[in-house]
């Protein structure tokens, strides 16, 4: 997998909301294609902010982001979902007052010509939403609303798609459901980057993993080393084994 | 799509609708006793005044409107609930643009008023056979159009200052991260500036955009004049179109997503900036539709109609919930047959009151507003 071509380059990003705090001072990384990648790191390390920041919600003063050789470095989310990059945030990841379908829809604003055949194919990885797709965003459960986010952000076909804490919030079922689905959809040819709080059933299934810690990307290593690795052991994951 | 609508909340808003009018009617009733002493010059009063603001316009018009009141067969509280209902048709017109501008934007347009206001002077200017002039500009003409192509021209210009105004002040505002209530203090600042700048053009006298006397015919236990029947259809008409345009384009569901949550509608691919400049096109011209149409019904308008309204508009879009495209019209419908009917036995000046008292008693029930829901969190 280390071998192929890298998909997505950040070199030594700077970037923060507010003039003059910066939040991320400093963070590569590196993943080629078809990889699966996990971001861990403490509360506030500022992960969620890394990935805002490559889909161009957070402006980036120093540094620069490339897809496929391509400079990206603050470019707009319109126009990164046209590139193929998908994004489903942390929170607040779907329209309440829209239902299943509509929210889809809005996932594939920019191309609605084949709507009802993507939306087909994208309601076979999801069944459990097709039977209802009718219904409310709003009035879904949190597990279901996460699996609306994700659909959303698969309608325009990314070939990157960052994702924020897909599993948080969700019963230990759910959240097994998430990581087995979320490397299905990876096994399709899709680059992941995916933040997690559940570090151990992250690193598990991820190719790679990175360790955020203050907005500087720490170390990264394959999932395996990372979770053999006794720092990251004391730090993330509390306790030894399984 | 009534489906989304939710048949639950209407049956709810209907409820709520019916316990405010009887508080209303509880109370006027006991406040009637205490005026009982003049009954029927407060009644007459009433019936006329309804929609009229002023108390030296209402006076003009007391002579003809009292004819049609005492005509026999006309029921007072069929009619006026019958008015109420059309003037919630034209606030709704008039300020589904202000709910859709809060609900794309967060900000509460104080200067939607003015909007209303600008329509209908616009269609006063294009449609007069006075002499009209522009500010600054020394020499005074005719236009004089047909009164069709006056308000269609009106609503083109004030749909062009709603594009104006996001493209060279709301736009940036936004941009630069100025926080709402400071977009909000310059929106109150803008209504003061609009508001003097419509008196400076057009005077502060009471104008009239059609001179045509309104036959009125006696239908069923109601009054109904062509003009309003005429006014009825229009506002019905665009309104469903709003429904439709917010239901079933891919457009309007963009900017309901818009509404919804702006972050992750630029996270999909939408261009959030270009739906919030249509939003603006869109309620100023809507505004000035229903500044055109109220001028007509009232047979007359001034240069602050809309600021007069504006109270009215907000207790509207909050009645029905803030930020739903729907609530507007419940919101306003409310308003409208609870204002008019109120005046049966309060005096008319006493309308925004009694909008305020049934805002603030469907609020205690409701604080989400008619048809606002409470989201489930998590
Ligand atoms: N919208 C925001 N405006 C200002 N500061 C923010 C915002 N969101 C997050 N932060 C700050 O950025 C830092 C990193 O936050 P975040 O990226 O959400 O961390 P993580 O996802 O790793 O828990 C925190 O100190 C947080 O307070
Ligand atoms: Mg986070």
């Amino acid at each position: 997998m280390a071998t192929a071509e890298p998909i997505l380059i950040a070199d030594d990003i700077i970037a923060g909301y507010l003039p003059g705090v910066d939040i991320l001072n400093g963070c590569s990384m590196e993943v080629a294609e078809g990889e699966l990648i996990g971001i861990i790191g403490p509360n506030g390390a500022g992960k969620s902010t890394f990935l805002k920041a490559l889909f161009g919600l957070v402006p980036i003063r120093e540094g620069t982001v490339t897809l496929g050789g391509q400079d990206i470095t603050n470019k707009r989310a319109d126009e990164l979902v046209r590139m193929g990059v998908g994004f489903v945030p942390q929170t607040n990841n779907v329209f309440p007052s829209l239902t299943i379908r509509e929210n889809l829809e809005m996932g594939a604003f920019q191309a609605s010509k084949g709507f009802q055949k993507q939306f087909d194919k994208i309601m076979d990885l999801f069944p459990d939403l097709a039977s209802r797709h009718h219904q409310r965003a709003g009035s879904l459960s949190g597990g279901e609303r996460q699996m609306v986010a994700m659909a959303r952000a698969l309608m325009m076909d990314p070939s990157v798609l960052l994702l924020d804490e897909p599993s948080a919030g969700l019963s230990p079922v759910r959240q097994d459901e998430t990581f087995v689905r979320t490397r299905e959809i990876n096994k399709t040819g899709v680059t992941v980057i995916m933040v997690e709080q559940n570090a151990r059933r992250c690193l598990q299934i991820c190719d790679r993993g990175y360790v955020l810690d203050q907005g500087t990307s720490a170390y990264t290593a394959t999932g395996q080393e990372l979770l053999k690795d006794p720092k990251v052991i004391e730090l993330y994951l509390g306790t030894l084994g399984a | 799509m009534t489906k989304r609508i939710d048949r639950r909340a209407i049956v709810r808003a209907l409820i709520v609708f019916v316990v405010a009018a009887l508080a209303v009617f509880a109370v006027s009733t006991i406040g009637s006793t205490a005026m009982a002493d003049t009954p029927d010059a407060a009644t007459a009063v009433a019936q006329t005044s309804a929609i009229h603001a002023d108390a030296e316009t209402t006076e003009a018009e007391v002579t003809v409107d009292d004819t049609a009141a005492d005509a026999p067969g006309t029921n007072r509280i069929a009619q006026n609930v019958f008015n109420g209902l059309v003037f919630g048709l034209l606030l709704a017109l008039a300020s589904v643009g202000l709910s859709l501008i809060y609900g794309t934007t967060g900000l509460s347009n104080f200067a939607h008023g003015e909007q209303v206001s600008l329509g209908a002077m616009l269609a006063y200017f294009f449609a007069t056979q006075q002499p009209v002039s522009l500010p600054l500009l020394p020499w005074e003409f005719v236009i004089g159009w047909p009164l069709w192509l006056a308000a269609i021209a009106a609503i083109v210009v004030a749909g062009g200052t709603g594009w104006l105004q996001d493209r060279f002040l709301w736009s940036k505002l936004r941009k630069r991260g100025v926080k709402m209530v400071q977009q909000m203090i310059v929106s109150i600042g803008l209504s003061l500036a609009l508001l003097n700048l419509l008196q400076w053009w057009i005077g502060p006298d009471r104008l009239r955009v059609s001179i045509a006397i309104e036959e009125r015919r006696q239908v069923g236990p109601i009054q109904l004049g062509d003009t309003t029947a005429v006014s009825i259809a229009i506002s019905i008409a665009v309104l469903l179109a709003v429904a439709y345009f917010l239901l079933r384009t891919r457009l309007g569901r963009a900017t309901r997503a818009v509404s919804d949550n702006p972050a992750l509608a630029a996270a999909s691919g939408i261009k959030v900036d270009a739906i919030i400049r249509l939003v603006w096109i869109m309620a100023a011209s809507l505004a000035a539709l229903g500044g055109i149409l109220m001028a007509l019904y009232d047979s007359g308008t001034k240069f602050d109609v809309g600021a007069k309204l504006l109270l009215l508009m907000f207790a509207a879009v909050t009645l029905g919930g803030l930020g739903q495209p729907f609530g507007a019209l419940v919101g306003s419908l409310v308003i409208g047959v609870v204002v008019e009917t109120s005046t049966l036995w309060l005096g008319p000046d006493l309308k925004y009151a009694t909008a305020l008292a049934i805002l603030i008693l469907v609020l205690l029930v409701r604080p989400q507003g008619i048809l606002g829901r409470a989201e489930r969190v998590g």
